[in-house]
């Protein structure tokens, strides 16, 4: 059995104005993998290829070691599926919701059910239609993990919800990791979230990936360097080094393979290194996008 | 066939339209009370509201179960569950035309046993009851193709004024046809070659909507 919990290989598919092109990913058994992009990237519609919802014109989806679209059926007994855009039926209540997923879901966890409903502050004799968009994501989360699935694919989960409610989600996707067999996908354009908690990350833009790897090294590999540029001095162009962006004496380089020698390097050519910064997962994210972009329109 | 999870789709849709249906059959109860008067206007008012239930109630539920399930978005928390895009086809397509079945089967029955025994009424009439009765169930398979088809509030509407614009005109041709209303006056119903046709002709224009629309949506590639 493979140990990769999704498995996209040469993925693509078409619309008129926009396409997903060539898509690689990978996401190992008990691992989170936080897929990043800004709106319009092809996040979701990745994910709705990962749920077999849409069929891509070419490449080979398996999903916990099973073909998809063909065998979405098998593999659907064991994911949870949440999005942003899923709305529950607004005349029933969250108990008779409950009850329809239980009565599909022989893995449906009572006693945890209840526990997330006091987790989440959710009353389950409630109509959907008077919850509020907090408590609407929060109860569809609570349909999506009492079924205990290996696999979690979550897109935009956390989007419009207040800090308070996006920690008591997080914390919760957090726990479900215990469990070191689970596995999470999720999409989200905040990246303080994946940071939060993923173990991978992928940047997806315009329809292609333009990164994949695991959370720590990639941040380990991105630096700023704050310089000191002396009039008549140029600054050599290093390997690993994808930006300078300079004003008047002071420049600022973007690494996204830094090395410790870059400083000597920098020092060498006669510029003064005031500063070596690690960047966050935003940052990274947005000067990522933007090389991405240069390089597709050179 | 993962028939479990299609019957719990079927059931599902049952639990959130049976006001509607329960709805449907009062009304058609309302019109069978008021046919069974002995007074001219009541019955023309009952039979004109029986046929009224029926059209109403197929129009309303492929909007109420097809459109507005992808209209509110509820369909991707449905395709969440382990069923494929041709077992949701199945599903929907089984729960809508049971909905609408019911009611129509009881007010076809309800009516025929009115027309037979009522000694005023000639049972001559009977064949002319069933083959109205055919032309809100095709009526309503083409509203519910068109819905599951185009996925469309829009084409769905358009779909219904088509529908509901033609009963009048087909109830023009039919009671003016000799060989329709030949035998309106008959002490006994008389299965002719030409009721025999259309009826054959209703049932077979349902099933092949039905068919055509399982096939057209048993063929799509993108569901949400």
């Amino acid at each position: 059995m493979s140990d990769l919990a999704i498995e996209l290989a040469g993925v693509g598919k078409k619309y008129p104005y926009f396409a997903l092109d060539n898509i690689h990913l990978e996401v190992p058994q008990g691992q989170i993998m936080g897929l990043i992009g800004p709106n319009g990237a092809g996040k979701s519609t990745t994910i709705r290829i990962v749920m077999g919802l849409v069929q891509q014109d070419h490449g080979e989806v398996r999903v916990l070691g099973r073909s998809m679209p063909a065998e979405q059926i098998a593999a659907k007994w064991d994911i949870g599926f949440a999005s942003e855009d899923m709305r529950l039926y607004e005349g029933m209540t969250l108990a008779w919701h409950m009850n329809f997923i239980r009565s599909i879901y022989a893995k449906w966890d009572a006693p945890y059910a209840q526990l997330l409903l006091k987790r989440f502050g959710l009353r389950a004799e409630q109509k959907i239609k008077g919850l509020s968009h907090g408590q609407r994501v929060k109860a569809t989360l609570l349909l999506v993990l009492a079924r205990r699935p290996r696999l979690l694919v979550l897109d935009e989960p956390t989007t419009g919800l207040d800090p308070v409610a996006r920690h008591e989600i997080l914390r919760e996707l957090t726990a479900v990791m215990t469990d070191e067999g689970r596995s999470i996908l999720f999409s989200s354009h905040n990246t303080q979230d994946v940071e939060q908690i993923s173990d991978q990350i992928t940047f997806i833009d315009r329809g292609r990936i333009i990164d994949s790897m695991d959370k720590e090294a990639y941040l380990d590999r991105w630096r700023r360097l704050r310089l000191e540029v002396p009039f008549g001095i140029a600054l050599p162009a290093l390997p690993g080094v994808i930006g300078i962006r300079q004003n008047g004496r002071l420049a600022v380089a973007t690494a996204n393979a830094f090395a410790p020698d870059m400083a000597n390097a920098y020092e060498s050519s006669g510029a003064r290194v005031q500063a070596i910064e690690t960047m966050t997962l935003e940052e990274i994210f947005v000067a990522n996008v933007e090389r991405s972009r240069e390089e597709v329109e050179a | 066939m993962n028939g479990g999870v299609i019957r719990i789709l079927i059931l599902k849709d049952w639990r959130l339209h049976r006001v509607q249906v329960l709805l449907s059959l009062a009304a058609g109860g309302v019109a069978l009370a008021l046919l069974q008067l002995r007074d001219e206007a009541a019955f023309l008012i009952g039979s004109v509201w029986l046929f009224v239930s029926l059209i109403v109630l197929g129009s309303m539920l492929p909007v109420s179960n097809v459109i507005n399930e992808r209209k509110k978005q509820s369909l991707a928390f449905i395709m969440s569950i382990p069923v494929s895009a041709v077992q949701y086809a199945v599903s929907k397509i089984i729960s809508t035309v049971g909905m609408f079945l019911v009611p129509w089967a009881v007010s076809a029955l309800a009516a025929t046993i009115l027309a037979l025994s009522r000694r005023d009424i000639p049972n001559g009439i009977i064949p002319f009851i069933l083959i109205l009765f055919g032309l809100p169930l095709v009526g309503f398979c083409v509203v519910a193709g068109a819905a599951l088809i185009t996925d469309s509030e829009g084409w769905t509407i358009a779909a219904t004024i088509v529908c509901n614009s033609s009963y009048g005109l087909i109830y023009y041709f039919l009671v003016r046809n000799p060989a329709i209303n030949g035998t309106f006056k008959s002490p006994v119903p008389v299965w002719s070659a030409a009721v025999l046709t259309i009826l054959a002709g209703e049932v077979l224009a349902a099933g092949l909507i039905l068919g055509i629309t399982f096939y057209l949506q048993s063929r799509k590639r993108e569901f949400v």
